[in-house]
This record gives C-alpha cells, sequence and structure tokens, in this order.
C-alpha cells in the first residue's frame, strides 16, 4: 500500500530565504508522526507546504497517490487534509459552532459531524453560541481540533498544540487525541514538547535548520540520539 | 408641525441614504476595499432605469427595480473578477483605490459622452407624488416605501450574514482569508459575489433615487460622498449602524433644505464634519 | 544629486529665463501649465508617495490657494504675485486645521475625508458672492504697473515653483524629516517602537504639501486670471496628480514629472491629434490608470528601476498579500 503522504526532496522557500531543504518523509495511513525540532527549524513551514498556503518550490508532495505541485490551497483541503493551525486561528466573527461548520464546506462524509465532536469535548456544546475567541486558550485549541476533524480528513495535520497552554489543558487535549486516532486517521504532529511528541506518535522525524537530522520510531530512542539530532552535533 | 414633517421625511430618505451606503460597508468590511467607482454604479442604476422605463414605458417603474438590481449584480460580479480582484491580490493597499478611482473616471466621462450631461430623472408615476397623512403630519408615500424597501433589504441582508452558510463563509474571509483557503474557501469567489450584491445594492439604489430628484453623470461624486458619510456615521463595520447614519444625514439634508434652499448637500456634510469632531467611532462604535 | 542632474537643472533654469523672449504667449501658458503641474504633483507624491497618505481632495489646496490670492489681490490692491506667500500659507493653515480631524481617519477614508472637505469649499464659495459665488471672479490687476511684463513674470514664478519643488522635495527626503516620513509609510509600528513621533512626523507633510499645493493652484489661477467654484474644486485636478504620480512612480521624485508630461503629451495627442473632444480623453487617462494600477503599479519610473536594480531610496516595496495567492 503507497504511503498515505509522501515528500520528496522537498524545498520550502519563505519568500527569498529557503526554510526547508531537501525534506523527504513519509506517513502511512492511519500512523502518528511526531515533527520536532527547535524553533525556526522549519517545521511549520513544511506543514504550510503539504497544505499548498506556501507551496514547495523544488520536490514532489503526493497525499494518497494524488500529486499535490502546483494545487491550490482550497483544492488541496479539499482532497481530505485539514490543518489545526498554530496559534488557533479561529475565526473571530464567528461563533464557536459556527467555526466548526466551518469543517464542512468540503462535504465529506464520516464520523465527525457536530455531535460527535461535541461528545469528544463537552464543554464545547456549552458554549456553542459564543464568540470563538472569547474561549480559553484550551478550549480555543479545542473549537480549532474540532473545526479541523469535521472536514473528515485523511490527514490532518497540527501544529503546536501544546503552546501557550497550561499542562492540566494539555493533559486534557490530548487524551481526546487517542480518541482522535482510534480511526485510522494518519496525523503529522508537531510538537515543542519533544516528551509528549514521543508519547503519542508511531515515529519521528526531527528537523534542524530545515534538513531531516533524524528519522524513527517513536518508543526507545536514546536520549542523546535525539538532543544531537535537536540542537546538532 | 412643519419641521417635523421634514424631520420624518428625513428619516425616510435615510433609508435611501443607508442603502448607498450599505454597499460601501460590504465591500469594505469584506476585503477592505473602498470602491472609489460606487457613486458611479449609483448613477449608472438611474440610467439603467431611464432606459429601461424608455424601452418599456408599460410596466410600471417600480417593476424594474428587479432587472436593475440583477444588472448590478451581474456588473459587480464581473467587475471584481475581472480587475479588482488582481488589485486586492497584489497586497498593496493603493492598488484597489487607484483602480476604483480610476474606473470612476472612466464611467463617469463615459456616461457624459453616451447620455449627455443634461440633468434628467425617472418619473415613478402616481407613485412618487402620493401622500399620505399620519397622525397630522403629510408624508410622502414613496419615501415611505423606499424605507420599507431599505429596511427590508437590510434586515435579509442580515439574515443572509448571520444564519446562512454563505454568511458564514463571508465573514470567515472577512477574517482570515487565508484559513479560510483551508477549509476548502476560495475568497475570489466570495469576493465575486459580494461585490455583486454591493453593486445591487447601489444601482438599486440609484434607480430609486432618481424618481425623486434629478441627476447628471456628475452626481456620483454626492452619493458617493454621501456613502462614505453614512458608513463613518454609522460606524465602520455596523450595518445597522449604517442605515442609522442614513437618517441622520438624510434629516439634515432635508433641514438644510428647508433652511438654505441652494445649498446642496452642504448640511450633510457639515452634520458628517460634526460627528468626525465629536463621536469619531460613529452611532455604534468600531466593531473591529 | 548626481552632476548630470545639476547641469539639467541648470538648462531648464536657463531655457526658463529666457522663453518669454521667443515663446508666444499660447505656449507660455502652456509650458506655465505643465511647470505648475509638476509641482502640484510632486506634493501630491510628497503625501501619497513618501508618507503613504493618499489624499482625493488636493482640489481644496488648489481653490483655497487661488481664491486667497484672487481676495488678497483685490483688497489689498497689491500687485497678484504678493498674493502668492498668502495663498501658500492659506493651503498650510488649512491643512494644519484638517490634521487634527482627518488623521482619525485610515487610508482611503482618509482620502474621501478630504474629499468631503473639498466639496464643502465649493459649496460655501459657490454660494458666496463675495467670493463672486459660481460665476467666479476676474483678477484685479489694477495695481500692476506693467501689464505687459505679467506673463512673462506669471511663467518665471511658474518655471520656479516647476524647477523649485521637485528639488525642495528631493532635499526634503534627503532629511532627518524625510527619512522619518518612509519609515512611518513602510512601518508605523516599527517607526513608533524607534521614537519617531508619527502624528507630527504626518500633520509636517500635510502642511507642506497644502502649502506647495495651494502655492501652484493660485499661480495657475493668477496666469489665467480668472477663477470659478466649478474650475478650482474640480476632480480633476486630482485626477492629474495622481495619474502623473502613479504613472511616474510612486515614491520618486522623477516620477511625478514624467508622469505629468505623459498627462500633457497625451492631452494634446488625443485632443488635437486624433480629435476627440474633453470627455474622451479623459476616460482614455482613466484606463492608463487602470492599466497602470493592474500592470505597474509603481509606475514607468518603477519599470525602469527594476531593470536597473533599486535605486531611488523612497521607493516602497509592497507585501504581497497571501489572501489571493496561489
Amino acid at each position: 500500500m503507497p504511503p498515505l503522504l509522501q515528500l520528496d526532496e522537498v524545498d520550502v522557500f519563505h519568500g527569498d530565504l529557503q526554510a526547508v531543504f531537501g525534506v523527504s518523509l513519509r506517513v502511512e495511513a492511519g500512523e502518528a508522526l511526531a515533527l520536532i525540532g527547535a524553533n525556526g527549524a522549519g517545521k511549520s513551514t513544511l506543514l504550510r507546504a503539504i497544505t499548498g498556503l506556501t507551496p514547495a518550490r523544488r520536490g514532489t508532495l503526493c497525499v494518497d497517490g494524488q500529486m499535490l505541485g502546483g494545487l491550490s490551497a482550497e483544492r488541496i483541503a479539499a482532497l481530505g487534509i485539514a490543518l489545526v493551525p498554530e496559534g488557533r486561528q479561529l475565526f473571530p466573527s464567528l461563533s464557536v459552532e459556527e467555526n466548526l461548520l466551518m469543517g464542512t464546506l468540503a462535504r465529506r462524509p464520516g464520523r465527525w459531524t457536530l455531535a460527535t465532536v461535541y461528545a469528544l469535548f463537552p464543554v464545547l456544546r456549552e458554549f456553542r453560541q459564543r464568540p470563538a475567541t472569547l474561549l480559553s486558550g484550551g478550549q480555543q485549541q479545542m473549537v480549532a481540533i474540532g473545526r479541523a476533524l469535521m472536514a473528515n480528513p485523511k490527514l490532518l495535520l497540527c501544529d503546536e498544540l501544546s503552546l501557550g497552554l497550561a499542562p492540566l489543558v494539555v493533559e486534557e487535549i490530548y487524551r481526546a487525541f487517542s480518541r482522535i486516532r482510534e480511526d485510522g486517521l494518519a496525523i503529522v504532529l508537531v510538537e515543542q514538547d519533544v516528551a509528549r511528541a514521543c508519547a503519542v506518535s508511531d515515529r519521528l522525524v526531527c528537523l534542524l535548520k530545515g534538513r531531516v537530522t533524524m528519522s524513527g520510531p517513536s518508543q526507545g530512542q536514546p536520549r542523546e540520539r535525539i538532543a544531537a539530532a535537536y540542537f546538532g552535533e | 408641525m412643519d419641521w417635523l414633517a421634514t424631520v420624518v421625511n428625513g428619516a425616510l430618505l435615510g433609508g435611501l441614504y443607508g442603502l448607498f451606503g450599505l454597499g460601501l460597508a460590504l465591500v469594505f468590511g469584506v476585503m477592505r476595499v473602498v470602491n472609489l467607482a460606487h457613486g458611479e454604479f449609483i448613477v449608472l442604476g438611474a440610467f439603467l432605469g431611464v432606459f429601461l422605463v424608455g424601452l418599456l414605458p408599460q410596466l410600471p417603474p417600480w417593476v424594474l427595480v428587479l432587472p436593475v438590481a440583477l444588472a448590478g449584480y451581474a456588473l459587480g460580479w464581473g467587475l471584481q473578477a475581472g480587475v479588482v480582484n488582481r488589485a486586492v491580490r497584489s497586497g498593496n493597499p493603493l492598488t484597489p483605490l487607484m483602480l476604483t478611482f480610476g474606473l470612476s473616471v472612466m464611467l463617469r466621462n463615459a456616461m457624459v459622452q453616451f447620455f449627455g450631461a443634461d440633468s434628467r430623472a425617472i418619473d415613478g408615476g402616481v407613485l412618487t407624488t402620493a401622500g399620505i397623512d399620519l397622525l397630522g403630519l403629510r408624508i410622502g408615500l414613496y419615501p415611505l416605501l423606499v424605507l420599507a424597501l431599505a429596511a427590508l433589504l437590510f434586515g435579509a441582508l442580515h439574515w443572509l450574514l448571520r444564519h446562512s452558510e454563505f454568511g458564514r463563509v463571508v465573514r470567515a474571509v472577512a477574517d482570515a482569508p487565508e484559513m479560510a483557503r483551508l477549509m476548502g474557501v476560495t475568497p475570489a469567489r466570495v469576493f465575486n459575489r459580494v461585490m455583486g450584491l454591493a453593486i445591487a445594492f447601489a444601482m438599486l439604489a440609484g434607480f430609486l433615487l432618481a424618481q425623486r430628484t434629478l441627476f447628471t453623470p456628475f452626481s456620483g461624486v454626492e452619493r458617493m460622498l454621501i456613502a462614505f458619510e453614512v458608513v463613518i456615521i454609522g460606524g465602520l463595520g455596523s450595518f445597522w449602524g449604517a442605515l442609522a447614519g442614513g437618517m441622520v444625514l438624510g434629516i439634515a439634508q432635508l433641514v438644510g433644505q428647508k433652511l438654505d434652499s441652494n445649498a446642496g448637500p452642504l448640511y450633510a456634510h457639515l452634520v458628517f464634519v460634526l460627528v468626525l469632531l465629536f463621536m469619531p467611532k460613529g452611532l455604534a462604535g468600531e466593531r473591529r | 544629486m548626481k552632476r548630470l542632474s545639476w547641469v539639467a537643472v541648470a538648462a531648464l533654469a536657463g531655457t526658463a529665463l529666457f522663453a518669454p523672449r521667443f515663446a508666444d504667449g499660447g505656449l507660455l501658458r502652456l509650458a506655465a501649465e505643465i511647470l505648475l503641474a509638476v509641482g502640484m504633483a510632486q506634493m501630491w507624491n510628497l503625501l501619497a508617495g513618501y508618507t503613504g497618505l493618499m489624499s482625493l481632495g488636493h482640489q481644496l489646496f488648489v481653490a483655497l490657494g487661488a481664491y486667497a490670492l484672487f481676495e488678497t489681490t483685490q483688497r489689498l490692491g497689491i500687485a497678484p504675485w504678493w498674493g502668492l506667500p498668502v495663498a501658500g500659507l492659506a493651503g498650510a493653515a488649512a491643512a494644519a486645521l484638517l490634521a487634527p480631524v482627518l488623521f482619525r481617519l485610515r487610508d482611503a477614508y482618509f482620502a474621501i475625508g478630504l474629499w468631503v472637505f473639498a466639496e464643502i469649499g465649493y459649496l460655501l464659495v459657490s454660494k458666496s458672492s463675495g467670493l463672486g459665488g459660481s460665476g467666479g471672479r476676474a483678477l484685479d490687476v489694477s495695481a500692476l504697473e506693467d501689464v505687459e511684463s505679467f506673463q512673462a513674470i506669471g511663467f518665471w514664478i511658474a518655471a520656479a515653483i516647476g524647477i523649485g519643488m521637485p528639488l525642495a522635495v528631493g532635499a526634503l527626503m534627503r532629511s532627518r524629516l524625510g527619512l522619518a516620513l518612509l519609515t512611518v509609510r513602510d512601518n508605523e509600528l516599527a517607526a513608533r517602537s524607534i521614537g519617531v513621533d508619527v502624528w507630527r512626523v504626518r500633520f509636517v507633510a500635510f502642511v507642506i504639501s497644502g502649502f506647495g499645493c495651494a502655492l501652484a493652484g493660485a499661480a495657475y489661477y493668477m496666469g489665467g486670471m480668472f477663477v470659478s467654484p466649478d474650475s478650482a474644486f474640480d476632480i480633476n485636478w486630482v485626477v492629474m496628480m495622481m495619474f502623473a504620480t502613479l504613472i511616474g512612480g510612486i515614491g520618486t521624485i522623477a516620477g511625478p514629472v514624467f508622469g505629468v508630461l505623459v498627462w500633457y503629451a497625451l492631452r494634446e495627442l488625443l485632443t488635437t491629434v486624433f480629435g476627440l473632444q474633453g470627455g474622451w480623453y479623459l476616460i482614455g487617462m482613466g484606463a492608463v490608470a487602470v492599466a497602470a494600477s493592474l500592470y505597474a503599479p509603481r509606475g514607468v519610473w518603477g519599470l525602469v528601476a527594476r531593470s536597473r536594480g533599486p535605486k531611488d531610496v523612497g521607493a516602497a516595496r509592497p507585501a504581497k498579500s497571501d489572501a489571493l495567492e496561489g
């Protein structure tokens, strides 16, 4: 079976500055891949390239056999790729429920509906009519995840879920995470907290200054090896 | 009593003025573009009305509201898809301003060339001259109907934006176009429809106004300034504020006209300056 | 400034000095109009290109300057050119008074707000018979001893303005104020964070722009010896200033000069060669502005600069919008 997501020698630029150098990786259906690395390593840029917001300048990106090169972000989203962006980025003019409903525009059938999302995050049902950005950070993160899930994606990209959140809240979010994985959804997870990243993912890719410095299973990696890949020798 | 009637009629005129501002506010709110050709489209609606009335004299003019609005939608859609989207894409806030200003110059002078500079009006028939007696005041029937129509349109737009999927998408695109793309929305297509709506409102309002005052190809400037003042007085980002702002200006206009018959829109402009001085956030305050 | 430019300026000045002797009245008048238009375009560009405040109401300053000059000349019974400083000050004063009100508005709303004030000015002047009303008024030349040299002097004044203003703007942009203007234009927040008084900087630019534009407007109507509200408050003044700046290259010194020449060349071409009436040439100008905004937003000078590499310190590099990318 071909991998759900395959990147080959991908170069991504931020304007005139190159941020990602020849990155290759693959994610199988149902697999969770953690993308770790220091700030500025190119993790978010790589995610943006997959979603099509900042198209890769070189290399190939392939989802479920479909080449992403040249496709607009809207088309890529319609293919079943959803992003939980860094900093949540909810729509301030929309209520919680309206934000969630924005995910349904792709009209993809699947497990995730308003009912099941509210079952996953019950507190959201309580605040469904409230303007989304008036919620706490953790609750907003739930909305952002819910919004992505409502598209019933094949591939879920999560950018820094724990950023700016208290540890207890992060716990709660990642508890939901394992329930999300029950479906066979493929996930790419960018996460600052390396221990957390290893705990919830199957495989690990580490980036340093835009290049892959390590790739392997998440369990059983010696700390020194990860630190070396993270900070460089 | 006479003064009261003037004030009431001014408030009714405000419905029309509110419609002027609605299109401008919609476009600015969603895509941060001020369409400097807005006034010219208002006048174009009037000219289209003249043309249609001449073509189909057997129909009562108020029926033509629909084709004028539809034509406006088509024109607005085409305008956005054809050129304005490109200007928005540039990222430079001056570009859409230059573009729409250039378009206004072209439209204005093209209308002079094709229709001549003479002033004209549309004869709305019985409807425009009829009046009703309400609580001892003589009120124009036409202004009352126009206000009712304006309120209806405001309400319809409000419903569309708050309770429909399209409205959700529009608000999302106005908030964060990039995130909206991740939901599968193509902002450019949304902009097309929004501009279509805005121009439909503009041309419709122009057609309605032409049945109560004279207009020339140069009237667009005045209309656009009124539209702009309506938006500011009402408060940036507030639609119902625009209707209220329209009423303030309508009253100022008619009262001013009563005081000083050849002042044109001077008093409306002066009231705008006062509001700008003392209530810079407008009646509704700034929402964003 | 480069030595070549100084040579060019000297040559221009020399030509201007001797022009009245050789050129006929009509040509002198056209040349004066072009020179004054250059001055006005520079003032518009100072505000739009260098300060980032686009204006749609500069006709207010043109008219204010003209009426101030006409009124001063008549009331004080002096030769018209002594009215010029008054005209400039009138423009500066108007800008100073309007700034606190208008600076609350952003971008397009600032532009239209100034237009509203121009309209108010138009309506007030049209209604006041003391200022000549809607019919206009003629220049009081009774204090002139030598009416014959009036045209020559008027031309020299126009030349001084047309040559002097680009130089003045150039000098200004190399000063500390000029640098402050650029920082405010490019990134207001960053400018504030390094201690630039954004409000004051914009204020000064606005006042200078008002002063210069009023001066040029006064000189223009002085030369024609007649002013009317329809002419002085005409939006087409701003159409010209904007067109010239856009076509030539916004945020450059040479741009507006070039743009004004293109405007007048096109005007003469369309009206005399192709025999089009006024309306059509304006449509053509509008079309060119539309095309320029889409394909050459940095103007002709911007295209030239791009091929030679960025040399003009003041030229802006706008960030692309992600909203419609891809």
